[in-house]
């Protein structure tokens, strides 16, 4: 038997911890709270795991397992540091680094790639160019891609088979 | 189940053993125990492993042999790695009969042994080798013998104990041999041990594919190795040996390996409840060996040990990592056979293995050294396993019905399970064994207390965790259970204080489900809709409008009239609310200018300004007002307003009405919609910001617009009076035009920066009241234009003048509507003209001469100048020297105008000043009025060019600033070239080629129109005290100076009779002086030694008197022939000694004329012949 991952959900979160994108697969609209919650307190693991980063000097951007709520959730934080955080379905079976980052980093391709797209700034200030509303805005409802990039690899991890 | 510890066996001869001697050297054998640092050094292991500190069982080897030894593979320490025989024998004589003997014996059995060490102790007194020593024996001591006879390899493996009965025991040099001694020998033992039993590992793990093979049986095997780590202390080794186990469960799981198991689980009445990380709870060993465990069994076993390991460790936050992962994914996995489970039992057994492992980790914790990042981890661990107890009691609790099957409760259910929240069918009769579990079933009230106490200890944990995140989340839960409880105050306060905490990182799907929970629960709560409410609304709102701000809203469908219904309770809310309130930078509506070109309005005084209001809410938003502020120069501000009913959703395109809208560029300050009280604001221009936090609020430029002038609106303006006069306060006029209003008061307000004060309450002109600081007008009719003129302070240090003018006015048609205008405008202080006076005195008339000349660049048309008195009865005549030539007179910067006027006046009066009144104006202004004027007449024949007259206007005096070629042409004669003009087509172009030959051919010699300035410049008449005429005069007869004959020729070098007559006057003396009556004077004539010789009094002192002559004679030859004027005769007075009270002399003012300054002599060549020989030439 296969491990097969199941992705339920996935966040962006900008490096100033505001939230780029919350997005849930297949999921009861009543758990959706629940994935912003998850998204939310994950950003205290991932500070507990920066601090400890630092201290051992790691650069990996993988943070590996933050905590288990029922979901297991994995944490990423991309050298610009917008965090990624996904829940993947909790099985008994054991979960190997390599597929779980394999996610992440399509994840983060799709971030930036939305990101590249010149229309973010369009009007925004132009002497801030560091600034997070860029990177909020690629979540926003107005740019369709970056949901449609997520949501593929959300169907490709397997979320809805 | 304690670890198997090390043994050493030990082996004397029995007398020996029953001695006091052996129990006090085993005494203090075991007092060097523990052994402490060993470096076992593996072959299979890259590094060296040290052990710290090792138990070690001291038995005699008889103890130890009765024990049994089983089949199944136990630890290799089960057996004793050491054995040591104990010689005491201090004579080698001894030694060779007897003791040998029995060594050899013991040394049979023991070499037989395998993975076992040997060790002979030779225990021998200090004093026997001191005596030893000093015999000088030369014979090998025992121990020398011994070593010959045992040591067959090159190990050394027998040791000397120096042993005095009263010798220190902690003396480690005496037993540093026989402890080195023992260590190596125990770990030479354990390591051929252990490789014996990987070998054995390795092997049955070879043929895991081979039919027959058997996890369980291998399990043991392997478990043995473990255990034997774990028993030397060397517990990484343990942990890996089982995490090696634990990999290959799963991987023989994968495989679907599981034969030698049971079934999945088979609950035990007990198990739910006791704790997880016990490995003696059952005879776990026995269920494996006898293949019969459960995988639940096993896997609880494999985690208890696993943690005992790790406890040894101290790695408790592993531990409780360890567990929660466990209890999550094992969890998980019961759910699929749940139906055969008892009732609750997962959750019972979740719940209670989570606090369990709580405890156990405490136990573990306790005196360990922890640092603080590793203190916070473990309390953040310890909150993961209570959370985890906690979701157990949401989904009973939700089963049972104590709580609602509801969001945050229902998050407790493992994704994609059943939802149904009801109590599963089971086919188990078993029933759970957690008492609090239970007791929370039966009991509503009993379950809530667990449930709070639980969460609180969560939060307690987190909070010390630092993971403020988490505590918040289980704070909101707290707060949906005292939703559902009722306790609704509770409740509110804590989901009103929430979203504080979600909001700064724009978390508003978060914010907005709190606010949300916070709507509802006022709502049930029947709280009145106050203040607070409606700023929780707001916030709601906020939170909904943006992004996130609507995804955790329950129904998605109906959010929409939800909002709408909310709104509406917010307008009936402001309607009622007791205060005005206000709210910034609500996010919900958004107003902007999209174009900064205002309109004026067509029939009333204001600008009409298109704003675009933005709705954000899915709903109409009832509003009342709409207002945007505008900022302009010199702090002016501009308020647009509009009442409006409604905004809907989307955009709003909305005209707002200023109604007093002083033209200009101005900024978008702020702007502001009105709900009944309710005020919502925002701030446009980039202010400063108050912090750096708020520096991310975009620097944007600001919004410009422009209003634009409007020609009928009231207007005031400022201007020099037509007529000033110098000397007089300064005035400045002002026209107040009504445009189209007619005006039922207006009080009009000057004030100059520059501190030139305006005196209000002197303005003077029809219909004003003068109040300290304005002046009223009342009751002016449309189009009119009064004028007011208001005296001020000196300005004549300015060139020009800035006025702020501020006018607020009330018209006829609009009574309520008080408008105020503020204008800035400048007008010129200075004269365009600068004036010149010479006085010329000659008996009793004077001639005044004034030089007028521009000061500025401009050309300046005079019209007239007149001098006047200003009494009529000063028996002052004046006479003007007038060109008759021409009416108006320009002069230019380089041209000055010269004007002559002649005084004559009795003597001896106070002269009262003289005016002199000039009439003029600019060239400018008189081009400006004929341009007008005469497309004034073009105009009004056509009416459908009134439009353009401006446009006429500006494009005529636009070409002649252009070209000045035209200005001597219309000086001279009046015509007036326009240069420079296209052609263009069309009615403006014919108007415009019409009007351009009017004014080249004016149509008769009448004065330009327009009108005229005058200024008043008052001008003292000069004084003067001895107006002296001199005169000299050639007499024909020397002899008789009264003759009048006329003259006899003169020559050169003859002498000439001459008369010096000083005529004084004291016409023009001042008249203070008039009663002095004569004057010490000197005159002096002139020597022009070219012209003339004089002969006789040149210079002499006279006493003047007022009309009489001084008479004296002087004789002249004049040098040469021609037309000579005479030499000139000054005159000078005195001064008058000593008459001023300081002494100081005084000189009298006086001036001289040559009466015979314009007469001239002709003098005739000496008389003789002269005789000139003229050369003919030619011999």
């Amino acid at each position: 038997m296969a491990p097969q991952l199941r992705l339920n959900a996935v966040a962006f979160v900008s490096p100033q911890n505001h939230p780029i994108l919350i997005r849930t697969f297949e999921q009861p609209r009543q758990d959706e709270l629940k994935y912003h919650y998850i998204a939310h307190t994950s950003l205290d693991v991932i500070d507990e795991r920066i601090q400890a980063a630092t201290a051992s000097k790691s650069t990996d951007c993988y943070l590996g397992l933050l905590y288990v709520e029922d979901v297991a959730v994995y944490g990423y934080m991309t050298p610009l540091k917008v965090k990624i955080i996904i829940a993947l379905e909790l099985s008994d079976s054991i979960v190997r680094d390599a597929d779980v980052v394999a996610i992440f980093k399509a994840l983060h391709t799709a971030y930036r790639r939305s990101v590249a797209n010149p229309f973010l700034r369009l009007n925004v200030p132009t002497e801030n160019v560091t600034d997070h509303s860029i990177l909020v805005s690629a979540g926003n409802s107005r740019w369709q891609a970056f949901r449609k990039r997520v949501d593929e690899i959300g169907r490709a991890v397997g979320g809805f088979q | 189940m304690t670890a198997q510890r090390v043994t050493i066996t030990y082996s004397a001869p029995p007398a020996f053993l029953a001695t006091d001697h052996w129990k006090q050297v085993y005494a203090a054998l075991l007092s060097q125990l523990p052994l402490r640092n060993l470096h076992w050094k593996s072959a299979t292991r890259p590094n060296i492993r040290t052990i710290q500190e090792l138990d070690v069982n001291l038995v005699s080897a008889e103890a130890k042999q009765t024990e049994h030894t089983s089949q199944i593979p136990q630890t290799v320490l089960e057996k004793p790695l050491l054995s040591a025989y104990i010689v005491v024998c201090d004579d080698t004589e001894t030694y060779r009969n007897t003791v040998k003997k029995q060594i050899k014996e013991w040394h049979s059995t023991v070499t037989q042994r395998k993975n076992m060490e040997w060790l002979i102790i030779h225990i021998v007194r200090p004093d026997a080798i001191a005596t030893s020593g000093r015999m000088f024996q030369m014979k090998a001591s025992v121990l020398d013998k011994i070593k010959a006879d045992f040591n067959v390899e090159k190990r050394d493996r027998c040791v000397e104990l120096v042993w005095a009965y009263d010798s220190d025991y902690e003396n480690p040099t005496a037993w540093a041999d026989l402890i080195g001694k023992l260590k190596d020998g125990i770990l030479c033992a354990f390591d051929a041990a252990v490789a014996q039993r990987e070998e054995e590992v390795k092997r049955s793990e070879g043929q895991r594919q081979m039919p027959g093979w058997n996890f369980c049986t291998f399990f043991i095997l392997k478990e043995s190795l473990a255990n034997s780590y774990e028993g030397m202390n060397l517990y990484e080794d343990a942990l890996d040996t089982y995490n090696e186990l634990e990999i290959l469960f799963f991987q023989v799981l994968r495989e679907k390996n599981l034969s030698w198991f049971g079934t999945l689980i088979n609950p035990a009445p007990k198990d739910d409840s006791l704790p997880l990380l016990s490995h003696s709870k059952k005879p776990y060993r026995d269920l494996i060996l006898a293949n019969t465990i459960s995988v639940f069994d096993f896997r609880t076993y494999l985690l208890a040990r696993q943690c005992s390991i790790l406890g040894y460790l101290g790695h408790v936050v592993e531990i409780a990592r360890k567990a929660v992962a466990f209890l999550s994914a094992f969890g998980r996995r019961l759910r699929d056979i749940e139906e055969i489970l008892p009732t609750h039992f997962i959750e019972s057994w979740t719940y209670s293995s989570a606090l369990s492992v709580v405890e156990q980790c405490d136990a573990w914790a306790t005196g360990l050294e922890m640092n603080k990042a590793t203190i916070a981890s473990f309390n953040a661990v310890k909150g993961e396993l209570v959370e985890l107890a906690r979701h157990q009691l949401d989904i009973i609790g939700i089963s049972v019905g104590h709580l609602p099957n509801r969001p945050p409760f229902s998050m407790a259910f493992p994704s994609n399970s059943r939802r149904d929240g009801g109590t599963p069918a089971t086919s188990s009769t078993q029933r759970i064994s957690k008492s609090e579990i239970l007791m929370a079933l039966e009991d509503k009230n009993a379950f809530y207390k667990v449930y709070i106490g639980i969460t609180n200890r969560a939060i307690e944990l987190y909070a010390t965790a630092g993971r403020r995140k988490f505590a918040l989340k289980m704070h909101g839960d707290l707060a949906a259970l005292d939703v559902h409880r009722g306790r609704l105050s509770e409740a509110l306060q804590t989901f009103t204080s929430l979203p504080a905490h979600y909001a700064p990182h724009g978390w508003t799907s978060l914010e907005s489900y709190m606010l949300f929970q916070a709507l509802g629960i006022h709502t049930a709560a029947e709280k009145p809709r106050d203040r607070e409410w409606i700023f929780i609304l707001l916030d709601f709102l906020k939170a909904y409008v943006q992004d996130l701000g609507k995804e955790l809203l329950m129904n998605t469908e109906d959010h929409i009239e939800y909002v709408t219904s909310l709104v509406q309770a917010l307008h009936e809310a402001t309607q009622e609310a007791e205060s005005d309130l206000s709210h910034h930078d609500h996010p919900a509506i958004s107003v902007s200018v999209p174009n900064g070109q205002a309109r004026t309005a067509d029939n009333r005084d204001g600008a009409l300004l298109e704003v675009q209001v933005t709705n954000a809410l899915p709903c109409d938003v009832p509003a009342d007002e709409v207002i945007i502020n505008l900022t302009g120069r010199d702090g002016a501000k501009l308020t647009f307003l509009e009442n409006v009913k409604s905004l809907k959703p989307g955009k709003n395109a909305i005209t707002l009405f200023c109604h007093s809208a002083t033209p200009g560029i101005y900024s978008l300050h702020s702007s502001q919609v009105r709900m009944s009280r309710l005020s919502l604001h925002w701030l446009h221009s980039s202010t400063p910001p108050p912090s750096s936090s708020s520096a991310s609020r975009s620097k944007k430029p600001p919004t410009l617009v422009s209003i634009p002038r409007d020609i009928r609106a009231l207007d005031v303006r400022l201007r020099q009076p037509r007529r000033m006069e110098l000397g007089t306060p300064a005035r400045i006029v002002v026209a107040f035009n009504t445009g189209r209003n007619h005006v039922t008061r207006a009080s009009v307000k000057l004030s100059a920066p520059s501190g030139v004060e305006f005196r209000h309450n002197e303005a003077t002109l029809i219909d004003s009241e003068a109040g300290e600081d304005t002046f009223v007008l009342s009751d002016v009719e449309a189009d009119k234009t009064v004028y007011v003129s208001v005296p001020h302070s000196d300005a004549s240090a300015f060139h020009a003048m800035r006025v702020n003018i501020t006018v607020e006015y009330t018209t006829l048609v609009e009574p309520d509507v008080n408008r105020s205008l503020t204008l800035v405008r400048v007008v010129l202080t200075s004269l365009p003209l600068a004036i010149n006076v010479e006085d010329f005195f000659r008996g009793t008339r004077l001639f005044t001469r004034f030089t007028l000349s521009s000061t500025s660049h401009q050309h300046i048309r005079l019209k007239s100048t007149e001098l006047r008195a200003t009494r009529d009865d000063d028996g002052l005549k004046i006479a003007k020297a007038m060109p008759r030539s021409r009416t108006v007179t320009t002069i230019t910067p380089e041209q000055p105008g010269k004007f002559l006027f002649q005084l004559d006046s009795a003597r001896g009066q106070d002269r009262e000043p003289l005016k002199l009144h000039i009439i003029y104006r600019v060239l400018r202004e008189e081009v400006e009025s004929v341009i007008e004027s005469a497309v004034d007449s073009s105009l009004s024949e056509s009416v459908s060019l009134q439009q353009y007259r401006a446009e006429l206007i500006d494009t005529l005096v636009q070409a002649l600033e252009k070209d000045a070629s035209w200005v001597n042409r219309y000086e001279a004669t009046g015509e007036l070239i326009v240069p420079g003009i296209p052609v263009q087509d069309g009615e403006v172009g014919e108007a415009l080629a019409h009007l351009i030959e009017t004014l080249a051919n004016p149509s008769s010699n009448q004065e330009p129109s327009g009108e005229w300035r005058e200024i008043i410049i008052p001008v003292d008449v000069p004084q003067m005290h001895i107006v002296a005429a001199a005169r000299l005069r050639v007499l024909s007869n020397p002899f008789n100076p009264d003759a009048v004959e006329s003259l006899p020729p003169l020559f050169a070098g003859q002498p000439i009779s001459a008369l010096l007559t000083i005529k004084a006057s004291f016409h023009w003396a001042p008249a203070e002086d008039v009663e002095k009556r004569s004057y010490r004077m000197r005159y002096d004539i002139e020597e022009r030694t070219k012209d003339w010789l004089v002969s006789g009094q040149k210079t002499g002192e006279f006493i003047a008197e007022d009309d009489r002559t001084f008479t004296t004679s002087v004789t002249l030859i004049a040098l040469h022939h021609g037309h000579l004027i005479l030499p000139k005769v000054s005159v000078a007075a005195l001064p008058i000694p000593g008459e001023g009270r300081m002494k100081a002399p005084l000189i009298p003012s006086c001036e001289t004329y040559q009466a015979h300054g314009a007469e001239a002599i002709l003098v005739l060549p000496r008389g003789g012949r002269s005789t000139f020989v003229v050369n003919m030439g030619g011999e």
